[in-house]
């Protein structure tokens, strides 16, 4: 997968310097909103705001067409059920296929729903550490009575950023084990199946290898998976009251006009 | 058993079998002063990690005990004590690295042991002034090398503030200028008083740093003593310059057959050419 896909791109903006909890907070209430919006202007408001965070966040638009780049399939995808399964008007006919009016219009909205889902998730990623993220989720569901099922919150913390820290050792180990079994001749182009088996063994077997020399190492520097503190202070400050305010007013308004 | 101050691990009798049954230690006595510096050798298979392995509590013994500053290690309630006063940076970097970032990885171990932040930075600042990787401190770990990743690893470690530090095979991954610099590094930390124990294959980088060098065979120490006892009694595995002096020994020069360094060999090799010059002088 493209490495700059949900990225984190370090700049020192105001959104950067938001608690992440705020940010969480404020991605679930605008993706709610978003997945809610079933008009052109409602959708119109959101893309606005989104150019004017991702304005302010210093993050530059590459970063964000290479979040939506992987996912354009998908998009395309949505889009064309929408128009060609939706009952409505008909355009035009080819054959079996018959996109009509309505499929257009619903499908043109569905697929700017995800679009905007995927920006916004790039632009918290983008100005949130991936540390971050994770003890802020930590702290969030810290209170949620997890002992009973034999957990931490703190061990979920720890699970979140060690698999963003091996997610791209372990793709390095895909392409040395593919290398190592190319160069022994075997023909990938021709032969897919076998080259799944042949690579998904050894793969396995070195990533158990992988997480055990991790537990020990992590063991040996004193996890516990109990308490931990963090080299990070999440600490709420003014601006992030402000906005987790502003939301509320934004939700209590949005009930009340309905 | 009474608790010396200068001991830092005692182990007694000390045997190790697998769950799976194969015995991999057997009958291994040692006792490690503090401040010492311990090299352990041998051949792949011969019991060094899993040695080295019972001194913070990752293994138990099967039979006799260790202890670490007179805690033993079977004690489940001095298990976290034991690992912050011994700490161990392995041999392949990539999997001790636990972070996202190069200071996020040092601060792992001070995290763990529930430290205030203010604590936890001074710490990591210090330990990373220590192997001198301040500068890449926010770095990936896909952005740091092999021998940056190990010298990241031992700031992991001295960010625990341990007494004593165990290298297992630390330089076996790395290229010759990041492994000479993990030995100045460990060097250093030796002189700073920390006790060091370091498992390795390659006689000749340990020589000239260890006060003692512990050698295993099959799960049972088979030599231990001072670099310049080790020579004199072990004949196969020496580093080139000592077999060098062997062999002008064996052809009559009167040099020293225990050195090891290319220094003192220079030296006694001079010292003989004179003396041979000497002779001739004499002679006629």
């Amino acid at each position: 997968m493209n490495e700059l896909f949900l990225s984190y791109i370090p700049k020192n903006s105001p959104l950067h310097r938001l608690d992440p909890r705020t940010k969480l907070v404020a991605l679930m209430v605008i993706s709610i909103f978003v997945l809610q919006t079933v008009t052109f202007s409602g959708l119109g408001l959101f893309a606005a705001s989104f150019i004017m965070l991702a304005y302010f966040s210093r993050v530059n638009a590459g970063t964000f067409s290479h979040s939506i780049q992987p996912m354009l399939v998908f998009f395309v995808f949505i889009f064309l059920m929408h128009l060609f399964l939706t009952e409505g008007e008909i355009i035009f006919r080819i054959g079996p296929f018959r996109p009509t009016f309505d499929g257009l219009i619903t499908g043109t909205i569905v697929t700017t729903r995800f679009m905007l889902l995927i920006l916004f998730a790039s632009l918290f990623t983008a100005t949130t550490r991936p540390t971050m993220i994770a003890y802020g989720i930590e702290r969030m569901i810290r209170f949620v009575p997890l002992k009973r099922i034999g957990i931490s919150s703190f061990d979920i913390a720890t699970m979140m950023s060690l698999s963003i820290r091996f997610v791209p050792v372990l793709l390095d180990n895909a392409r040395q084990i593919r290398y190592a079994q190319i160069s022994r001749g075997l023909d990938i182009r021709h032969n897919i199946l076998r080259s799944v088996s042949t690579t998904i063994t050894p793969m396995i077997r070195e990533s158990l290898q992988t997480a055990d020399d991790l537990a020990i190492a992590m063991e040996s520097r004193c996890y516990q998976g109990k308490y931990r503190t963090s080299l990070f202070e999440l600490r709420m400050g003014a601006m992030d009251w402000g906005v987790l305010g502003g939301i509320s007013c934004v939700v209590f308004l949005f009930f009340l006009l309905r | 058993m009474r608790f010396d101050h200068n001991i830092m691990i005692h182990i007694n009798n000390l045997s190790y079998r697998y769950p799976d049954g194969t015995l991999t230690l057997e009958g291994v006595d040692i006792s490690i002063d503090r401040g010492e510096f311990v090299a352990i050798m041998g051949p792949n298979g011969c019991g060094k990690t899993t040695l080295v392995r019972h001194l913070n509590a990752l293994l138990m013994p099967t039979a006799g005990s260790v202890s670490v500053f007179g805690m033993d290690t079977k004690d489940m309630s001095k298990v976290w004590n034991i690992r912050q006063t011994v700490g161990m940076v392995f041999q392949n970097p990539q999997t001790q690295f636990v972070g996202t970032t190069l200071e996020e990885d040092v601060a792992f171990g001070p995290e763990n042991l529930g430290l205030p932040q203010n604590e936890i930075r001074k710490r990591v600042d210090r330990a990373l002034l220590e192997v001198r990787l301040m500068e890449y401190k926010t770095h990936a770990p896909k952005t740091l090398s092999g021998g940056q990743m190990q010298r990241a690893a031992i700031a992991g470690v001295l960010a625990m503030e341990p007494e004593c530090i165990v290298f297992d095979e630390v330089t076996s991954m790395l290229d010759p200028e990041s492994r000479q610099m993990i030995l100045d590094t460990i060097q250093q930390l030796h002189q700073s008083g920390k006790t060091i124990i370091y498992v390795t294959q390659r006689i000749e980088e340990i020589l000239p740093l260890a006060d003692r060098i512990v050698s295993m065979q099959d799960g049972r120490i088979e030599f231990m003593g001072t670099p310049h006892e080790y020579l004199a009694s072990v004949g196969s595995h020496v580093p080139a310059i000592t077999s060098l002096m062997r062999k002008l020994k064996e052809k009559g020069f009167d040099v020293r057959d225990d050195v090891f360094a290319v220094d003192d060999a220079f030296l006694e090799i001079i010292k003989a050419c004179r003396m041979v010059e000497k002779e001739n002088i004499d002679d006629e």
